[in-house]
């Protein structure tokens, strides 16, 4: 007991370590799951709760500076509770919402404390002492993991005998009924995806993902797959723009006019003066963008641990670097998966600085804000709205199955896309800056990433009700052993049309301003209910 | 028709289009703001980050008034985006339309303090903010769409 209680802590501070290692969703339920099964000695169950646990938290996500429940607490105490008392996955779902609602509040609280330590960031900025500001960054960051590790730590230590205790007691009925009420649930998740990406242009490819899955009973990944050539043939054809073609950023040697953009950004005329190396510490840094992420300044001071290299490498002088510590501590946030680019254009700007003695400083910090609202706009939505959307489908419907695959594919999924572009970036930022923005422009790129995405997105989302949730009816027509099921009736004309009715009928009340902790008691009161008097099974 | 107003001094960034955009199932996101309107590198940059389905509208408070006020965009479902509250309060003091202010997020700085988790406002916006209660206009804080709803009132 005291070796696994040990093991679940680590995987706590393992999962909120997510912020030093590129917020790459290693912090997920469907990941962090299957390691709590591992660390209990029942590896398979841990992949089944991690799964439907990912399921219910889908729609949970985390953009701009909006906290959604703590999924990495809740989760893995949830996951472990659950596996000690046997119970399985519905115990697991009753658990994990409320501790991570809990465990929610004292993140908030540190993001809320975490602004003290902004004086002594701006001294070491003020002394030209980058090494001190690194070690605040990482000490600050390494508080998040610490404190939620010791608090697992407690709530095992202190509560594990008396959860079983009370586990143990939990009459079978009630636990049948959270098993409905649990299956039930993933509706919400679904739901709060559609009301990210539904419109009535869309609709189609949402209902058309559902038929592939319902009828056609295909994969979550072949649908995926279906989608991309669909949204390939679609952008396709509404490239034959007058500008041409030319998605390549390298492709037709088109050299816009540098100095109409008003922001002087890295200019043509010069050898890079930083290695290619260097510009890879930016990548490699970059991943460390949230470890202090605070209320106050947000993600200033990732960023100026990850610019830290190049200013190395350019300001030899303690003054010279002080001013560009100063520069970068100011308030900063954007999509991590997108921040390489800002870094790669920041260190084009910096180099210019350190050449040019009339260069304008503070043009960096307007480039820089001006571009860190617009870059996360577009990738937070191609990256949380999609590329996770689709990882996830094709992840938890193996997982459900206690398949391993399924943890492994999500994370593949989405961190070969995640991880290449956001290396790339880091390039395309300091070799060709603004003017690669202004290429994106031009050709109409970026509305057709994003409009071909959404199509794959919303395919996948319409598969989802009817491959990952299983809710059924155990009504008969006429008296019970004889009675013809309604389900069988169901699967004849639609089958899975409760779970999509459910789905639908969810964002219809989220479309009318219902809270959401009202719907999510609301299923689980349904559920529960409709278990109790054998409507549901 | 504008289907909210939101105080952001990111403006338009992930929040924004890709949770209220398609919860207010918004067609025409507008960001009044003087300074953007004429620099042509903002306006590239938020060109960028326009989510599909969605004209985007980058005008001066003064043209953004007159904007509201053409027939033309009453047919438009708005999305009006504003950097501070001085803003909000010309718009709504100009544009009777505007009967609810929502803030999305306003950084710190020198004076301010945070009342909710992502904003943080002076003084001189306490003025403008009681000023506007009084006219009956709602005031909430809200990140995302399906964030609860903070009154401002409850918050100063």
């Amino acid at each position: 007991m005291l070796l696994s209680s040990f093991l679940i802590v680590l995987i706590v501070l393992f999962g909120h370590s997510e912020d030093f290692l590129g917020t790459t969703l290693l912090s997920r339920p469907l990941v962090l799951g299957p390691l709590v099964g591992l660390a209990l000695n029942d590896f398979s169950q841990g992949i089944v709760i991690g799964a439907t646990l990912e399921l219910i938290f889908m729609g949970n996500i985390k953009v701009g500076a909006a906290i959604p429940p703590d999924v990495i607490t809740g989760g893995v105490l949830g996951t472990a509770f659950a596996i000690l008392s046997g119970k399985g996955p519905a115990i697991a779902l009753a658990l994990a919402i409320p501790i991570s609602i809990l465990a929610e509040m004292v993140i908030s609280g540190l993001f809320v404390f975490r602004p003290v330590f902004n004086k002594k960031f701006n001294e070491y900025a003020e002394e030209g002492n980058y090494k001190k500001l690194q070690r605040l960054h990482i000490l600050s960051g390494l508080l998040k993991p610490v404190l939620m590790g010791l608090i697992t730590f407690l709530a095992l230590q202190l509560g594990a005998t008396a959860m079983k205790s009370f586990l143990d007691r939990i009459p079978s009925w009630v636990n049948t009924g959270l098993q409905v009420a649990g299956n039930m649930l993933p509706a919400l998740g679904f739901a709060l995806l559609l009301n990210l990406m539904y419109n009535r242009k869309m609709a189609p490819y949402f209902f058309l993902g559902f038929i592939l899955a319902a009828w056609l009973k295909l994969p979550v990944l072949a649908i995926g797959g279906l989608g991309l050539i669909i949204a390939l043939i679609l952008t396709d054809r509404t490239v034959s723009n007058p500008t041409g073609p030319g998605d390549e950023p390298d492709s037709t040697g088109y050299e816009p006019d540098n100095t109409e953009t008003g922001a002087s950004g890295p200019g043509g005329e010069k050898t890079p003066a930083l290695s290619g190396n260097t510009i890879r510490h930016l990548f490699f840094r970059s991943l460390a963008l949230e470890a202090n992420f605070n209320f106050e300044t947000w993600q200033n001071t990732g960023f100026a641990f990850a610019i830290i290299p190049a200013l190395k490498k350019l300001y030899p002088t303690k003054e010279g670097m002080s001013r560009a510590l100063k520069r970068h501590l100011q308030f900063f946030n954007t999509s991590p998966y997108g921040s390489t680019f800002i870094l790669g254009i920041t260190a084009a700007m910096e180099e210019q600085n350190s050449r040019d003695k009339d260069f304008d400083e503070d043009s960096i910090n307007s480039v820089k804000l001006g571009l860190m609202g617009p870059l996360a706009g577009v990738f937070d939505s191609l990256f949380w709205g999609t590329l996770k959307v689709i990882a996830a489908g094709v992840g938890t419907s193996l997982a459900l199955k206690g398949n391993v695959l399924g943890p492994v594919l999500f994370l593949l999924l989405f961190n070969i896309p995640h991880l290449a572009l956001r290396y790339k970036l880091t390039f395309t930022g300091y070799h060709a800056g603004t003017r690669f923005l202004q290429k994106l422009a031009q050709t109409n790129a970026m509305d057709k990433l994003t409009s071909g995405a959404a199509i794959i997105g919303l395919m996948v989302v319409g598969a989802m009700p009817a491959t990952l949730m299983s809710v059924k009816t155990s009504l008969t027509i006429g008296a019970s052993p004889q009675g013809i099921p309604v389900q069988g009736i169901l699967d004849q004309i639609v089958p899975s049309v409760i779970p999509l009715a459910l789905t639908l009928l969810v964002y219809y009340f989220i479309k009318k301003n219902i809270k959401t902790t009202y719907l999510l008691l609301g299923l689980l009161l349904a559920g529960f209910l409709g278990s109790l008097v054998h409507i549901f099974a | 028709m504008i289907k909210l107003t939101r105080i952001d001094d990111r403006l338009l960034h992930g929040q924004v289009a890709f949770t209220w955009t398609p919860a207010l199932g918004a067609d025409c996101l507008l960001i009044a703001n003087d300074k953007a309107s004429k620099d042509s590198f903002l306006k590239l940059t938020f060109g960028l980050a326009k989510p599909p389905g969605a004209q985007l509208q980058i005008k001066s408070l003064t043209e953004t008034v007159a904007f509201l006020k053409d027939e033309k965009s009453a047919h438009l479902k708005i999305l009006l985006l504003v950097t501070s509250v001085k803003d909000a309060a010309f718009l709504s003091g100009q544009v009777p339309e505007i009967k609810s202010i929502n803030f999305g997020g306003i950084r710190g700085k020198e004076g301010s303090r945070l009342i909710s988790k992502a904003v943080a406002i002076t003084e001189d916006d306490v003025v403008l903010i009681k000023e506007l209660l009084a006219g009956g206009i709602e005031l909430e804080a809200r990140q995302v769409p399906t964030d609860p709803k903070q009154l401002i009132s409850t918050l100063i």
